[in-house]
């Protein structure tokens, strides 16, 4: 499955490259007002790999619930996006990271590389929440935008930024900015919220694809 | 031997009541076209007997595995036939060279052998109704669902298709065609006709 995954998203050229040239111009565009281009570009790279997420669930329309039908488990659909997301969410992640490290000069750049790839991290599980609870992708992308918006343009030490799933991240990239800032906290913040939009990811998947397996007929 | 059987179906989305009571038997070696008006529910039963929808009530039994060709190719559009059968194939346990080959011999039958790499989205809309329909028959179901799926079929083809359901028929596959083809009701066994639900037919239906 994550073979397929990855045939399918990596034909998608001008999607992808699309949705990685929009965070990078968030970053090249505020690169002159300071450190806090690097949250900018960090935070804003969740575009790329959720809208990538998003376009691996919504590809797949009718065609998850048929495999399921033909064998697959929900879980399998599931583990084969992982498996193909995952290395390329962390693949963008690296670019941006060597990027703004070498133009921008964070105080700490490894905290600022971890920071990101914890978004990239967290935006497959956000991704495939959005595109299993919202099937549709007007929907599914309103909602991207609307939630990493939201985190971009709110506060860092506002309560509403707590809630957010690019919280822990977003404090991550902080505190790469000076010399001492919390790792730990953010770190296990990131992976719980992580863990939280995957069973809700599962959840919708398992609705999204239910199939009811009808027991055998009587011989007669 | 039943290869289908479904009993007192029932099923409604939000007030509108869309099958009623329904019951349908394919025995094995019976080609079933199930036909109706437009918004009968023909396509909402045939997902219930695939159990792609559950039912609010009564009970679908099988007598092996399904195979379910729906109207619309649902299919991976940047992914090619080669690899929506080696996915499909490996869903059922089966080898990709196994699947390959299966897959090959029933596209090959109808017309359209793999010789290309072109992904789903650049084929005409028959060649797309006969990769899903390959896909239906890849792991020799005992019951066949067909939804309609000669669309976008050449004369040849759709012909060819008609000769197939005889050849399924001496398999003792059960199918059901679902059909609004008069000319070939002659090539089945049975015709059942749905009627829409009572509360529906002033309004005429939609489905």
């Amino acid at each position: 499955m994550g073979e397929m995954h990855g045939r399918d998203l990596t034909r998608r050229h001008a999607a992808l490259a699309l949705l990685v040239a929009l965070p990078l111009s968030f970053y090249l565009a505020s690169v002159g007002s300071g450190t806090g281009s690097i949250t900018a570009g960090g935070v804003g790279m969740a575009f790329a790999v959720s809208g990538a997420t998003l376009f691996s669930i919504l590809s797949a329309g009718e065609v998850d619930q048929r495999l399921v039908l033909g064998g697959y488990r929900p879980i399998e659909l599931l583990l084969g996006r992982l498996l193909f997301l995952g290395p390329l969410g962390l693949l963008i992640a690296a670019g941006f990271s060597v990027l703004m490290a070498s133009v921008s000069h964070p105080a700490r750049p490894w905290v600022m590389a971890l920071g990101v790839a914890m978004v990239a991290l967290q935006s497959i599980p956000f991704g495939l929440a959005v595109g299993a609870a919202l099937p549709r992708e007007l929907e599914g992308t309103l909602v991207l935008i609307g939630v990493i918006g939201l985190q971009l343009a709110t506060p860092l030490n506002s309560t509403a930024s707590k809630f957010l799933p690019f919280y822990g991240p977003s404090r991550l990239i902080a505190s790469s900015l000076t010399e001492h800032g919390h790792i730990l906290g953010p770190l296990i913040q990131t992976i719980v919220y992580g863990f939280g939009l995957l069973l809700l990811a599962r959840v919708f998947m398992a609705r999204r694809v239910d199939v009811q397996h009808h027991p055998l007929a009587e011989p007669g | 031997m039943e290869q289908l059987v479904a009993s007192k179906v029932l099923k409604r989305y939000g007030g509108t009541t869309i099958l009623e009571d329904v019951d349908l038997v394919v025995r094995a070696g019976e080609v079933v076209a199930l036909t109706g008006e437009n918004g009968a529910g023909k396509t909402t039963l045939m997902r219930i007997c695939a159990g792609l929808i559950r039912p609010d009530s009564g009970e679908v039994r099988v007598g092996g595995p399904i195979g379910y060709c729906p109207q619309a190719p649902g299919l991976f559009e940047l992914l090619t036939a080669e690899d929506h059968l080696v996915m499909f194939g490996r869903g059922a346990g089966i080898s990709r060279a196994e699947s390959l080959r299966r897959g090959d011999a029933i596209l090959e039958e109808f017309g359209y052998p793999l010789r290309e790499r072109t992904v789903t989205r650049d084929l005409s809309g028959g060649t797309r109704q006969k990769l899903n329909l390959a896909l239906a028959l890849l792991t020799d179901p005992s019951v066949l669902l067909l939804d309609e799926p000669y669309q976008g079929f050449d004369r040849g083809t759709y012909v060819n298709f008609w000769d197939h359901c005889e050849k399924w028929r001496s398999q003792g596959k059960g199918v059901v065609v679902v059909t609004h083809m008069l000319a070939e009701l002659e090539r089945v066994d049975r015709v059942i006709e749905l009627p829409a639900h009572p509360s529906r037919a002033h309004r005429g239906g939609h489905q």
